[in-house]
């Protein structure tokens, strides 16, 4: 039998190979090579679906390719590993990938855009790195891949890079991602020199060596001494650095609302379904080691509740059909950082699984409202589009549901597991239970920004000339979103938790089960391995379990409808006006994101400050002394120089003093004159 | 036997005539014979200590130093014909291009 595994660099390859051609062949091919991108991805898809497939046939795969540097304390390599949790992560990135590059022919090449070859080489890139993330079986490799779609993701938010804002916002969001990225680097090389590898599973691997560490039955280097708990904390939260930048979590997510300057499908393809991922996969994928840090698995849940409730306030407010989008996607990424820091590592990545498939959905389908506007984003400039555009107001009303947690959607199962690990587990931890009660206070607050987006575009009266008449869509745009569509219905069917444990019907929680290494996988990665480790307990409300899971649900599923139910009242009608300016004073703090653009701006400024007194040091004190030095050796050379003066005579005059000296001061050392 | 604080007295003489040529004279003939007189005064000392001593090795010096003083003039002749040459003049403080 033909070995799957044997292709899995072939998954990587693929998109890679659209890139070279894309690059060097582009202009001459039809579409601006189009065409490439879709077979590679399509290639790259079945591939992917083979993988997982020999997966589920009880067989993972960890080997390392190629060895490029080595030495006596640990070697850099290159390799692949293929678990159920890379596997799934193949799948779906390969699949939104796909349904992006269809989506990229009616939005980029229909639309008359030039530059295409630029463009879809910047897709296949992205893709082709981050498969490479995916299936990298150490930090290092995945800190090379994760570098690399930050790249990628310069490049296509800047795509139109004759405009102004595209520029900045790429520059901005490389740079902000840099920021977290420095502190990911610094992690690497905590790791390495901690426990000499970074490989992610296996019985030599660092989550493995960190474990039997903290038993006794290892040894590690700490530096200076340092409590082993402690040290590990201090590196999982460097390495958190980068999760935190890329995953746009508070405090550095403010890349990606101006990230939307890119085009749409990239939005959709990197802000959304994908690279913001990494982040969250990167938490996923050592989770055997974060598991081991209570400390930092608290922060995580804290920083991810926040994140969710504070993007989700901002949302409310803003006009722009794709700002919203993002930050409902920072918002969402909390939840999956809630999940992850919460123990619920299978509802971290169900929500993983769900938001890419959404989002996407979201995102496609924001893309399609904006070909039908001329490119005219603000919401309020539209309205009744819902009769002008049927396949799109429905595919985006299944996203809008699933993204506001209503039942049976894809994200009301996994938001709620997401919220019910963190209730479970959290009723014995004061900053678990905070981060709960904020992603329980997001709830609401999702559902009603994302209807008050789904009414301002779809229903009400047309507001203007262009919502009256838009621009009809292709079948490249229609097709995605169906697909996307239909996930974003039916995803929830992979993992229904509570349907299980209320009805007590065994066996269909696939995902636990997938997770759990039940039909393969690596040991030591797997979901059990990592709640035996892991520091939580559960406690639960009135009802024991089943009470907690419904509870917790009808209390989500509640707020959600509450949400959804104001919006309703408020943007459901023939001609809807602004009700932020209820908000008073605090509609400008939101609309504003809080300030924390300004606050960063100046931070940056301060810094620029303290830099600029660096400098001044620098150049005054420390060159100072340098040409000081100089100066003095020059001016003196310059004058000591006249003696030489050609003369014979001279010379001659100061060798004889110079004797007559000698003589002096031998006569005076010796005692001839006493 | 004369002794030999005189032949110093008289090397340390004609060493300062020497040496008063050298500092004095523009002539470069009159610079060579001043370092000839100047090595000479060396010589005396030579042949002074190893008659003190009874030593031949002071001699055997003197001979040396003697041969290397005709190889000296050679070379200083040279220089002085080049001298004359580029100059016109065999004054030693015409030429200064040697200088800063």
């Amino acid at each position: 039998m033909v070995n799957a595994f044997a292709y899995v660099p072939a998954v990587v390859l693929l998109p890679f190979v659209s890139f070279l051609v894309a690059l060097g062949a582009g202009r001459y091919l039809p579409k601006g090579g189009a065409f490439g991108g879709i077979a590679a991805t399509a290639g790259s898809f079945l591939l992917s679906v083979w993988v997982a497939a020999t997966v589920a046939g009880g067989r993972a795969y960890n080997e390392t390719v190629y060895t490029w540097a080595g030495g006596d304390q640990f070697e850099l390599t290159f390799g692949l590993l293929v678990d159920p949790l890379s596997a799934l992560m193949l799948v779906i990135v390969t699949l939104v990938a796909l349904l992006v590059h269809v989506f990229s022919l009616g939005y980029m090449n229909d639309e008359g855009e030039t530059g295409l070859p630029r463009y879809y080489a910047g897709l296949g890139l992205f893709t082709a790195s981050m498969l490479g993330f995916v299936v990298a079986d150490n930090l290092l490799m995945a800190f090379m891949f994760f570098e690399l779609v930050g790249l990628c993701s310069y490049l296509l938010i800047g795509f139109h890079f004759r405009e102004p804002g595209p520029p900045s916002a790429a520059k901005k969001a490389f740079l902000v991602t840099r920021f977290g990225d420095y502190f990911f680097l610094v992690g690497v090389v905590a790791v390495f020199a901690t426990f000499g590898t970074a490989a992610f599973a296996g019985d030599g691997s660092f989550p493995a060596l960190a474990e039997a560490a903290l038993e006794g039955s290892a040894d590690v280097w700490t530096p200076g001494g340092l409590e082993l708990g402690t040290w590990l904390t201090v590196v999982g939260l460097l390495v958190l650095g980068g999760v935190v930048g890329k995953s746009a979590q508070f405090p550095l997510h403010t890349w990606l609302p101006d990230a939307m300057e890119g085009p749409t499908p990239v939005s959709a393809l990197i802000h959304a379904a994908t690279m913001v991922a990494a982040g969250v996969y990167l938490v996923a994928r050592m989770y055997g080691f974060y598991a081991l840090t209570p400390t930092t698995l608290g922060v995580i849940a804290f920083i991810g509740g926040f994140t969710a409730l504070f993007a989700a306030t901002m949302g409310v407010v803003k006009d722009e059909l794709k700002q919203v989008l993002a930050y409902s996607t920072i918002s969402q990424y909390g939840y999956m950082m809630l999940a992850l820091g919460a123990g619920g590592y299978v509802a971290a990545v169900f929500h993983l699984t769900t938001h890419a498939f959404f989002k996407a959905l979201l995102f496609l389908g924001a893309g399609s409202v904006i070909i039908a506007m001329h490119h005219n984003e603000d919401m309020w400039d539209m309205g009744g589009l819902k009769s002008k555009l049927p396949v799109t107001y429905y595919t985006f009303l299944a996203g809008s549901l699933a993204l506001a947690g209503i039942f049976p959607f894809a994200g009301f199962w996994s938001k709620d597991e997401v919220l019910y690990e963190a209730l479970v587990h959290g009723l014995n931890d004061p900053l678990l239970l905070g981060g709960y009660l904020m992603g329980l206070l997001a709830v609401p607050v999702t559902a009603f920004y994302t209807f008050r987006m789904v009414f301002l575009t779809f229903h009400g009266d047309p507001r203007t000339e262009t919502a009256r008449d838009p621009e009809p869509v292709r079948w490249n745009v229609k097709g995605p979103l169906m697909v996307l569509g239909t996930l974003a219905v039916g995803t929830g069917l992979i993992n229904m938790v509570p349907v299980q444990k209320v009805f007590g019907l065994e066996g269909i929680d696939y995902l636990h089960r997938w997770l759990d290494n039940e039909w393969g996988g690596i040991a030591g990665l797997s979901s059990h391995h990592y709640a035996d480790i892991g520091p939580y307990s559960s406690g639960y409300l009135v009802g024991g379990e089943t009470g907690t899971v419904l509870v917790g649900a009808a209390v989500s599923l509640g707020l959600a409808l509450a949400g959804l139910g104001l919006a309703w009242r408020f943007y459901n009608v023939a001609s809807p006006t602004e009700h932020t300016a209820a908000l008073g004073g605090i509609k400008d703090v939101l609309y504003n994101n809080y300030y924390l653009d300004e606050l960063q701006v100046w931070i940056a400024y301060r810094t620029a400050d303290i830099a600029g007194g660096a400098d001044t040091f620098d150049q005054g004190i420390i060159d100072g002394v340098v040409n000081g030095i100089s100066s003095v050796s020059l001016a003196g050379g310059g004058r000591i120089r006249r003696i030489q003066t050609g003369v014979v005579s001279e010379y001659a005059a100061m060798l004889t003093l110079g004797l007559i000296a000698l003589l002096v001061v031998l006569g005076v050392g010796g005692g001839w004159f006493l | 036997m004369v002794p030999p604080e005189w032949y110093l007295l008289l090397a340390a003489g004609v060493f300062c005539i020497g040496l008063f040529g050298v500092l004095t004279r523009n002539d470069a003939l009159y610079f060579l014979m001043s370092v000839e007189l100047m090595m000479n005064a060396a010589n005396i000392n030579f042949v002074a200590f190893a008659l003190y001593y009874g030593d031949l090795t002071g001699q055997v010096f003197a001979l040396f130093v003697i041969a290397l003083a005709a190889a000296e003039v050679a070379i200083g002749i040279g220089i002085i014909l080049v001298l004359y040459r580029n100059f016109g003049d065999i004054d030693v403080t015409v030429p200064t291009e040697m200088r800063w």
